[in-house]
């Protein structure tokens, strides 16, 4: 146990301040470059931004939760629930259906939140069980079936496809949502009322912070992001699935860990699930480049994750460790 | 077994201390407290069996209660393992992926339609070491690298699963060893075989919790942990162990899953981890552990599938059923949860 502990102290102090997943980063891309020359060009570029979209719209949300001190395991049934609704309300409503697949999220959010909140239920139990109540519901509207969004629905999700100056609206979308957060969660009350809660809650809560309605609106941004990601990647792959984001919830909290965003709260950030969100998507194109068996991927980031988690914990905060 | 035999009493010895110290829930207290939540999963179970008889009478037929108890047996050897971890006051999340090893492992060292392996029962025992295995591995993770189980946990279900797809090929796979497929298909006593494996490990869990040292143990680090270390117990090595027998039921379950689909492929996990989380909670375990026991588990698997059974029988979507495991759990949890001993919940 004190081997351990003496190369958590190495890194302690580097990786916590951010540093080592950025170099991580820049050592991969590197790493890619030298092995296949010219994939630092734009175009490769705005490819793999493209690609990590989804998990990094998902992986922002979550960071909200995590930052807390808290888990949310709820966000890859809201994302499918939101991928079917879009699916199943586009031919009705039209664009109308955006709004509603993405409030649906928020709706469930807000659940996972009060249920953890109110109930005093620990997150991670609290949003497993959403996401049981979300994937039920998922399989009953949907029927258990994929649906496809058929040639009229095309047309309105076709922007999310689209390009503009070169990028893929999707970079776009991202960009706006991580701006949004990274803004959010540095310069707003709720932002730094967060991450007090996160470092530390009788202090935060003996400094007069409304602990609840924090966490709260954390939970409910979960959900609508991981709703917005779930929307995105319908429109990408033009079906709704009650199973589509399944295998992105391992992917979206090994990012933000990954990133150097601590489970146990207070530290971390947006632009540290960023990092961590490319990090993952090199490493995910790294392995195929290698020749790692695809279905191997679960495992290797399986293991990463722990990893990270081992890395990034900061001990003195648990008592005991459950 | 009933809740009165002479073993448990110096069990409920032990809780009554910690409940002292620790009042219960508002909602319990005001219904009556310790006593009504000993017995509210038995009376659910009751009620739950008196309405659904009452709305189709087939259930009571003797053909629907051997179809539940078949669908019952890999729910409760998995919960059995569950529960020690639960009684901890820790979380196996890889309950899935510890699982979907255990299957991979049977069908792909016994007779198959994949490779040329014929090793019969070998496989059955090198599964459940895979099993126990995993749990070990889960075990040393979170004790050594000293990270929280869910984290732990969370790692090796993708870990196991990922282990299991590429073992698999990403397909599936027929098991063709005709005795181990007689766990599901040979009856004794009008049972199917894997219900007697099941009840088996539930008689196996009861005795480990009720009568072995390392079931005391686990109960008492889910009591306090900084006493049970003080009092002289080495709690890592309790904490491995209870993992590895976490990780042995599941590997159990995952012959029992093999045997009863026949096959094995990469998502006969699915929905199992909620399914026997759902079971624990709703049986009474609480989650911030010390309370509750493999009995308690029994009743909450028994409520989960005639839950799910009676919603067959009623014609309600079988979609639907995690939707209301999910409200079971926040429900069991939000009656139990001891919210004097929990300042802050995270």
């Amino acid at each position: 146990m004190n081997e351990v502990f003496s190369i958590r102290r190495i890194f302690e102090g580097k990786w916590t301040q951010g540093a080592i997943p950025l170099v991580l980063l820049v050592a991969l891309l590197l790493i890619i470059e030298i092995a296949a020359p010219g994939f630092l060009t734009g175009e490769t570029l705005a490819l793999l931004f493209a690609n990590t979209a989804v998990l990094f719209i998902l992986a922002t949300g979550v960071t909200f939760a995590i930052l807390l001190g808290g888990i949310d395991l709820s966000i890859q049934a809201v994302a499918s629930l939101a991928s079917v609704m879009l699916a199943q309300l586009l031919p009705a409503l039209g664009f109308a259906a955006f709004p509603v697949a993405i409030l649906s999220g928020l709706a469930f959010g807000l659940l996972s939140g009060i249920v953890h909140v109110k109930l005093r239920v620990p997150s991670f139990v609290a949003t497993l069980a959403t996401g049981g109540v979300v994937t039920g519901l998922a399989l009953w509207v949907s029927n258990g079936r994929a649906i496809t969004i058929e040639e009229a629905g095309r047309e309105k999700t076709a922007w999310i496809n689209a390009t503009i100056f070169g990028l893929p609206m999707v970079v776009l979308i991202s960009a706006l949502i991580g701006i949004v957060s990274f803004l959010a969660l540095r310069y707003t009350r709720f932002g730094r009322q967060a991450t007090a809660v996160g470092a530390g809650e009788p202090a935060a809560w003996a400094a007069g912070i409304n602990v609840d309605r924090t966490k709260i609106i954390a939970f409910a941004a979960s959900g609508m992001l991981a709703a917005v990601a779930g929307v995105v990647l319908a429109a990408r792959l033009s079906s709704g699935s009650p199973v589509l984001a399944n295998q992105l919830l391992l992917p979206a909290i090994a990012a933000v860990i990954v990133g150097g965003t601590a489970i146990t709260g207070g530290l971390g950030g947006v632009a540290r699930t960023a990092v961590g969100a490319l990090i993952i998507s090199i490493v995910r194109i790294g392995m195929t480049f290698v020749g790692v068996n695809i279905f191997l991927e679960n495992m290797v980031f399986g293991a990463v994750l722990i990893a990270a988690v081992a890395i990034t914990i900061d001990r003195s905060k648990i008592a005991v460790i459950k | 077994m009933t809740i009165d035999t002479e073993p448990l009493k110096s069990v409920s010895d032990i809780e009554r201390t910690t409940l002292m110290t620790f009042l219960p829930g508002r909602i319990a207290t005001m219904l009556g407290g310790r006593r009504w939540r000993r017995l509210a999963p038995v009376a659910v179970l009751v009620v739950l069996c008196i309405l659904i008889t009452i709305a189709n009478p087939n259930f009571i037929e003797l053909r629907n209660l051997v179809r539940l108890a078949n669908s019952a047996a890999v729910p409760l050897t998995l919960a059995m393992g569950l529960t020690f971890i639960i009684l901890m006051g820790s979380i196996d999340l890889s309950v899935e992926g510890t699982l979907s090893v255990a299957a991979m492992v049977v069908v792909l060292l016994a007779a198959n339609d994949s490779n040329g392996n014929d090793y019969g029962w070998w496989a059955v025992l090198a599964a459940i070491a895979s099993g126990t295995i995993m749990g070990l591995i889960s075990g040393l993770v979170q004790t050594m690298l000293r990270i929280p189980s869910f984290m732990a946990t969370l790692g090796m279900w993708f870990v196991g699963l990922g282990l299991s797809v590429y073992m698999l090929g990403g397909s599936a796979i027929r098991l063709n060893e005709a005795s181990i497929r007689d766990l599901a298909l040979h009856r004794f006593l009008g049972l199917p075989l894997a219900v007697w494996v099941a009840v088996g490990a539930f008689v196996l869990a009861a005795i480990i919790q009720y009568h072995t040292r390392l079931g005391r143990h686990i109960l008492a680090i889910g009591g306090d942990e900084d006493v049970t270390k003080l009092s002289g117990v080495n709690v890592t090595r309790v904490r491995i162990a209870a993992f590895a027998l976490a990780g042995f039921f599941f590997g159990i379950a995952g012959v029992l899953a093999a045997a009863q689909l026949g096959q094995s492929h990469a998502v006969i996990g699915d929905g199992r981890l909620f399914a026997a989380v759902t079971a624990v909670v709703v049986g009474g375990t609480a989650l911030t552990g010390g309370e509750g026991g493999v009995v308690n588990t029994l009743i909450g698997v028994l409520i989960v599938t005639v839950l799910a059974n009676g919603m067959i029988l009623l014609g309600i979507s079988p979609y639907i059923q995690q939707t209301v495991q999910g409200l079971m759990i926040i429900a069991a949890v939000a009656l139990s949860l001891d919210r004097v001993r929990l300042k802050i919940v995270k």
